[in-house]
């Protein structure tokens, strides 16, 4: 089925010498959507689109409890239609928490090879709040999503 | 800051009789379903494979089996139908407390049931029996029908600055009404089968929890004194809480609140 | 840092499409706990990079957050083009990172 290793601090780096110019390149992107972690929605919006227009569209799949049992634990699936081909595909999905300390989530970058743009996970939610996906398109478009989730104290404890 | 009694609420509410369930407060069926796939990815599914390299590297189930007398091909079955008499203990122990048994048997130091490797390896050895009905059989012999008693005395017993017993929440008469937006569940009862699906990964928590713990959490915000983990009315209250879940199918690690 | 990777369908064809989950032990610390036991904050422990190769091609790159759940799980679709291995490798702020390893292996 799967094997797994265990590599640490110079172990990692010499078995993935390959892989370091790859790994720099997420540097990069990471850069752009770095900043202070208690970044403001918009501040992270713009670092992602550059100030270019989000249009929320129904290409834009985003699923997410109504309500949700806790905010620990909230699964959230994110898909976009797209034929994921060479020159029309989905580049990046992006996950953000409008109402969190920290309201970016994931930053997703997608491949033709992916064959569907799908992200799935689960978040912490720190309140009542809409989860938003924005969709960074090949064509230099951005499509979004959004939904309310209820966060509950629910029960006894 | 002190946790308020809401349990004050509940009293008032076991007096008042009962509230109706909402529809605006229940979770809807696309919910139900996103928490149910949830399962397939349980946050607790590395913590039971944890339980698996442990309990293999320190005890197996060969060593296992032999305590309990049976054979290893008999271990889903057996592991279905605790807490049980073990002839090897002389008295009615809970899966966790047969851990330690065998640890001891083993000549490792027996580590404390609210430990990390106990919880882990009740886990996994628990998910051996994973499609396995409760088949806990409490006239088995004299010490389980003991048992049985004194866990039913317990759960009815009131305790505590509130004067609440496991009953006033999980009674079949209050069963289904809501306290703070989550209805109050019938621990046998299909959808909760409490005995069949702890240990389980507890959202609240961030961690992996097992029955006996989520009992003694329970215990906590019902104001009542926590019944030490592995005493006689704690393993009577298993038994019994055990019995109400006979026939459900064991699915471990589960995922709740 | 304990890891899984589960593909879903266990059995499928060149062209399907299957699903890859990639589930990490990690306390995904926020850095703003406080320690019940201590009163200190406990400080921001999170993976923060997760990447995908196939056959050591690029598949997806993630950059993650803290305000990803406890033990989480990165669900994301592969096009499965021949037999093969598919890598990921996480990180986390403190800098350990692990590689994981699946074998793709279509049917037919």
């Amino acid at each position: 089925m799967e094997r797994r290793s265990f590599l640490k601090g110079f172990g990692a780096v010499t078995a993935c010498a390959a892989l370091i110019p790859t790994i720099t390149h997420a540097a990069e992107e990471a850069k752009k959507v770095t900043g202070p972690n208690e970044m403001s929605m918009e501040s992270a919006i713009a670092a992602i689109t550059g100030g270019k227009p989000v249009t929320p569209s129904s290409k834009v799949s985003l699923s997410a409890p109504e309500i949700a049992e806790n905010g620990a634990v909230v699964p959230v699936k994110v898909s976009v239609e797209s034929q994921m081909s060479a020159n029309d595909y989905v580049k990046a999905i992006h996950l953000l928490a409008t109402k969190n300390n920290n309201v970016r989530c994931a930053n997703v970058y997608l491949t033709p090879a992916n064959g569907e743009a799908t992200f799935g996970t689960r978040i912490k939610l720190g309140s009542t709040q809409d989860v938003l996906a924005i969709a960074e398109m090949s064509n230099g478009t951005f499509l979004s999503a959004k939904q309310n989730v209820k966060v509950t104290i629910g029960g006894c404890g | 800051m002190r946790k308020l009694p809401m349990c004050t609420a509940l009293f008032s509410l076991a007096l008042c009789g009962m509230l109706n369930a909402e529809e605006s407060m229940s979770m809807n069926a696309a919910d139900k379903a996103m928490y149910a796939e949830m399962l397939e990815n349980n946050p607790a599914a590395m913590d039971v494979a944890e339980g698996e390299e442990i309990f293999n590297a320190l005890i197996g189930q060969e060593a296992y089996a032999k305590m309990l007398g049976i054979k290893v091909k008999d271990l889903p079955k057996t592991v279905a139908g605790f807490p049980r008499f073990v002839k090897a203990a002389n008295k009615v122990v809970t899966l966790s407390q047969s851990l330690q048994m065998a640890m001891a048997d083993r000549g490792h130091p027996v580590p404390k049931l609210e430990s990390n490797e106990i919880i882990k390896m009740t886990a996994h050895v628990k998910s051996l029996a994973n499609d396995q009905k409760i088949n806990i059989d409490v006239k088995a012999n004299k010490q389980m029908q003991e048992m049985v008693v004194l866990g039913q005395k317990i759960f009815e017993e009131r305790r505590g600055g509130r004067g609440l017993s496991c009953n006033s929440c999980h009674s079949p008469d209050i069963v289904g009404s809501r306290l703070r937006m989550q209805a109050l569940p019938d621990l046998g009862a299909k959808e909760t089968a409490s005995a069949a699906t702890w240990p389980a990964y507890r959202m609240t928590q961030s961690a992996m929890v097992t029955l006996d713990k989520r009992m003694q959490q329970c215990m906590k915000n019902a104001l009542l004194a926590e019944l030490p983990l592995g005493s006689k009315e704690m393993v009577g209250l298993e038994v019994y809480v055990a019995n109400k879940a006979k026939g459900n199918p064991i699915q471990i690690p589960g995922l709740k609140r | 840092m304990k890891t899984l990777i589960k593909i879903k369908p266990n059995s499928y064809k060149v062209g399907d499409i299957v699903k890859v989950d990639f589930m990490a032990m990690h306390p995904m610390e926020s850095g703003m706990r406080k320690d019940k036991d201590t009163g200190q904050i406990v400080p921001a422990h999170y993976i923060n990079e997760v990447n995908f190769f196939f056959n050591d091609k690029v598949l997806t790159k993630m950059i993650t957050w803290e305000s990803l759940s406890v033990n989480p799980v990165l669900s994301i679709s592969l096009k499965v083009s021949g037999a093969g291995t598919l890598k990921v490798l996480a990180k986390d702020n403190k800098g350990e990172s692990v590689e994981t390893s699946a074998a793709i292996t279509p049917k037919g």
